[in-house]
């Protein structure tokens, strides 16, 4: 009995969370914009939640793309089929690897320090002192980052995307010796731009929404105190990890035409 | 009192989970005026500003600013409402990410099309008010308390608001700032006509420069008058906050079972 009036608040509790994410997401969008007011602060949150994670998207996509193809080439060589290791590399990325991982890779670096940043601007008052301004805090600090990481994800996507393809090209032509026209030429002809590169990028500007929506709502409304919004920030990555992975699978079983 | 009043409280409930906060609260700000909110620790005077602002819904009764229901306005017309109040919060609340000049240009950029030079002027005015044109550079991590909170009142007037609502605006302050502080308020009240609703624990900083105070305890206003007839207040309850006393009917301990029986001695 304990255990199913248990399970009934914990369900409660999802679909009220679940209401109020969808009203502040509403609400958000649907604040009016001041495109000279709200254009640099848009590209202030470019910079902080993109630009800054350029770095960590090259480093760990040359070591993906490294990685995939090293273990590519020792299952393909079996076969005798290592000048496919191109086109394994190509698709494994692009497809998947790219849109997912550069997702969770912005999740840990941008998402968790936006929810901190918004939490903490809540207990210390700023938002409620906006409030008093006249200033809409929604439309001054919530907008631009729900924007900008709508914005950024693809792009980082796609330069994680190039830099593992690079970097399977180091180690597959540089180091261990595959043909490079070979390498390039099978690549091209099994990649298709719009199955395979619109795809990956349509996901990753799911993830990309999905996250920061999760990030702002999770500032938004953390409980004011130094422990509060450490959950939040804990919350914002657990829940939007595991729903870019469930989500990866859904959008990738419709694009596959699976459903 | 007169009706002349640019705040009404009408009987006013407030309850925040199980605790009740106010349990029919009636008070007037008169316009022009400095009115001083005062009461022990945990009595609602900071909720009771953020009732005038809006920032919470009373559970019955009404506020009136300027006659207009404050709770029942769109959120356009609670905008431009309290583009005429200004606020000095407690902990000061200033944006973190900005210096010292861009927190106090932060309402003048957002409210006013100013030319830069104009902007600068004003806010170095300003500071100048509060004794930190010097620190217009600085970070807010690079302030003290009491800077902080100066800092935050020479936000809150930038404006020039008609109303403003100053939470324990003495607190932290040495007594060479307060001495301005005071001034400063009680100048800008008579200079430019500004209401101001000032919530402290400092009683006699407050009562010096207040045209009238209410004292709150218990979810009600237990004292109101000039200080000089709070003063006279023949109410132990008035007198015992006033006085600063231990004993009276205003606990100083929070409600709880027997010492002994708890130390079970």
């Amino acid at each position: 009995m304990i255990f199913l009036q248990q399970l009934g608040s914990l369900g409660i509790r999802f679909c009220r969370h679940l209401g109020t994410s969808g009203l502040f997401l509403l609400r958000v969008l649907m604040r009016r914009t001041e495109i000279s007011k709200d254009f640099p602060l848009l590209v202030e949150q470019i910079y902080f939640v993109g630009v800054l994670s350029v770095i960590i998207i090259i480093v760990s996509g040359l070591f993906i793309g490294m990685v995939v193809a090293l273990q590519g080439y020792n299952t393909l060589q079996r076969f005798g089929a290592q000048a496919q290791l191109g086109q394994l590399v190509a698709l494994s990325v692009v497809r998947e690897l790219g849109p997912v991982v550069s997702a969770l890779l912005f999740i840990g670096r941008a998402c968790s320090a936006l929810t901190a940043e918004i939490g903490l601007m809540q207990a210390t008052e700023q938002l409620a002192s906006m409030e008093m301004m006249a200033v809409d805090p929604l439309r001054r600090v919530i907008f631009p980052r729900l924007w900008a990481g709508f914005i950024v994800v693809p792009i980082l996507a796609i330069i994680f995307n190039a830099v593992a393809i690079y970097g399977a090209y180091l180690l597959g032509v540089l180091w261990l010796g595959i043909d490079s026209g070979t390498f390039w030429s099978n690549m091209q002809a099994s990649v298709n731009f719009r199955i395979d590169v619109v795809n990956g990028i349509i996901k990753s500007i799911v993830f990309g929404f999905v996250a920061v929506w999760i990030a702002v709502y999770q500032g938004y409304y953390a409980t004011p105190t130094a422990e509060g919004i450490s959950r939040a920030a804990t919350r914002t990555v657990v829940y939007a990890s595991v729903l870019i992975l469930g989500l990866d699978f859904v959008l990738t079983a419709m694009m596959l035409e699976a459903w | 009192m007169a009706t002349d009043a640019y705040v009404q409280f009408k009987n006013i409930q407030f309850s925040r989970s199980e605790h009740i906060i106010f349990k029919g609260v009636t008070l007037d700000i008169q316009t022009g005026k400095i009115t001083a909110i005062m009461g022990p620790s945990g009595s609602g005077k900071t909720t009771l500003l953020r009732l005038i602002g809006a920032q919470l819904q009373p559970d019955k009764g009404q506020i009136l600013v300027q006659g207009q229901d404050i709770h029942r306005l769109s959120r356009q017309q609670l905008y431009a409402c309290r583009r005429k109040m200004g606020m000095l919060f407690q902990s000061g609340a200033l944006f973190t990410n900005l210096s010292v000049f861009e927190n106090i240009a932060f309402p003048l950029r957002e409210h006013t099309q100013l030319s830069e030079t104009m902007l600068r002027d004003l806010v170095l005015l300003k500071l100048e008010a509060v004794g930190l044109r010097g620190a217009a550079q600085l970070m807010p991590s690079q302030l003290s308390g009491g800077m902080a909170r100066r800092v935050a009142l020479a936000r809150a007037i930038v404006l020039d608001p008609e109303l403003i609502l100053y939470d324990e605006p003495f607190t932290g302050q040495d007594p060479i700032s307060m001495g301005v502080l005071i001034q400063l308020i009680k100048s800008m009240n008579q200079t430019l006509g500004m209401t101001s609703v000032i919530v402290s624990h400092d009683v006699s900083e407050a009562a010096s420069i207040a045209d009238y105070i209410y004292v709150i305890a218990g979810g009600q206003v237990i004292g109101q008058g000039t200080p000089k007839e709070i003063s006279n207040d023949a109410s132990s309850l008035v007198q015992q906050f006033m006085q600063g006393l231990p004993d009276g009917p205003v606990p100083f301990h929070y409600p709880a079972m027997d010492l002994m029986e708890e130390l079970e001695l």
